[in-house]
């Protein structure tokens, strides 16, 4: 998220403070849509600023730049598929066939192969930004029942707007490190499929 | 072999995408929900599904009831942070015929699409 995103979102989230003893201001205007995914920025229009926008808000930028990441990694990739092939070229020239440097160029290939395993490691890591997301959108669930429980206790105020429709119950539990579930998963898998071929 | 793809985070779409041609499956066509998931099978030539659980529009449980309503032998593999026993279990009833909880390594996606694929 760059400094200019920060703005906006600070700008759109800031809300006057009610004084001691003021009652709590309601919602002028029915609450405006999510931010868009693609852009992260919460739309003008929402009068609002509200958290659970800013946290919408957040998960759109950390997906965009995960996947600017990503085509870097790519990049890196393509760039390593580029230099072994050069690699294999000099390899088969005349003047390369001299033992100690073809070794020294076997090194080099298997350095180029090491980086693009590490290439690959790092792109599977980023599944950390899609489970943060969803723990993030866990968060702004209970945020919304908690605001609209509010809403309800004062009579006063609107309720939040459309909740995303399908949200992950168990994400709380959700692990971090890759295949920490997979035994679990596996165990149920096979159990039911146990049972079915029984009946 | 192609293999349609349905999740709503474009990074996970990709991860995904860059696994299967690591181990050489390079037709791979994608839906960022389970509406978008069934024009894509409407559209033909998928033999394979790998599905995600929550997406907004429709999500992957009702994306695998409304797929197994018109076909009931293409394989379905559900990558979902999903991991209690009960979502298991509800997903194995829908048709899913096998079930990967996120994080995931590589190696996990290609041992489960090896064996649905036999």
């Amino acid at each position: 998220m760059d400094q200019t995103e920060i703005d906006a979102l600070t700008v759109k989230g800031a809300k006057p403070k009610a004084a001691k003893g003021e009652p709590v201001p309601s919602a002028p205007k029915p609450p405006a849509p999510g931010p868009d995914r693609g852009t992260g920025q919460v739309p003008p229009d929402d009068p609002q600023g509200h958290v659970i926008s800013e946290l919408d808000a957040v998960t759109a930028v950390t997906e965009r730049e995960t996947n600017k990441v990503m085509d870097q990694l790519d990049l890196i990739s393509s760039l390593v598929g580029t230099q072994q092939a050069l690699i294999t070229g000099v390899m088969q020239h005349p003047g390369a066939q001299d033992p100690s440097v073809q070794a020294a160029i076997n090194q080099v290939m298997s350095a180029g192969k090491d980086i693009q395993n590490k290439v690959y490691e790092a792109m599977d890591l980023m599944q950390f930004q899609d489970i943060t997301r969803q723990k993030l959108e866990r968060i702004v669930h209970h945020l919304r029942q908690i605001h609209d429980y509010i809403v309800e206790l004062l009579g006063t105020g609107l309720k939040s707007d459309t909740e995303r429709p399908s949200i992950s119950r168990t994400i709380a539990s959700t692990g971090t490190v890759p295949d920490e579930k997979r035994v679990h998963a596996d165990s149920v898998v096979e159990e039911y499929k146990r049972s079915q071929s029984k009946d | 072999m192609k293999i349609l793809i349905v999740d709503d985070s474009s990074t996970m779409r990709r991860i995904i995408i860059n696994t299967l041609s690591r181990i050489g499956y390079t037709d791979v066509v994608e839906g960022e929900h389970g509406k978008a998931g069934l024009e894509k099978l409407r559209q033909g030539g998928v033999e394979m599904i790998i599905t995600d659980w929550n997406m907004p529009e429709m999500d992957g449980l009702e994306f695998v009831q409304a797929v197994r309503a018109q076909n009931a032998s293409i394989p379905i593999l559900m990558v979902t942070t999903n991991a209690a026993k009960e979502d298991i279990v509800q997903a194995l009833q829908a048709g899913v015929n096998n079930y990967v909880v996120k994080p995931f390594t590589p190696d996990t996606l290609k041992e489960k699409i090896e064996s649905l694929l036999g």
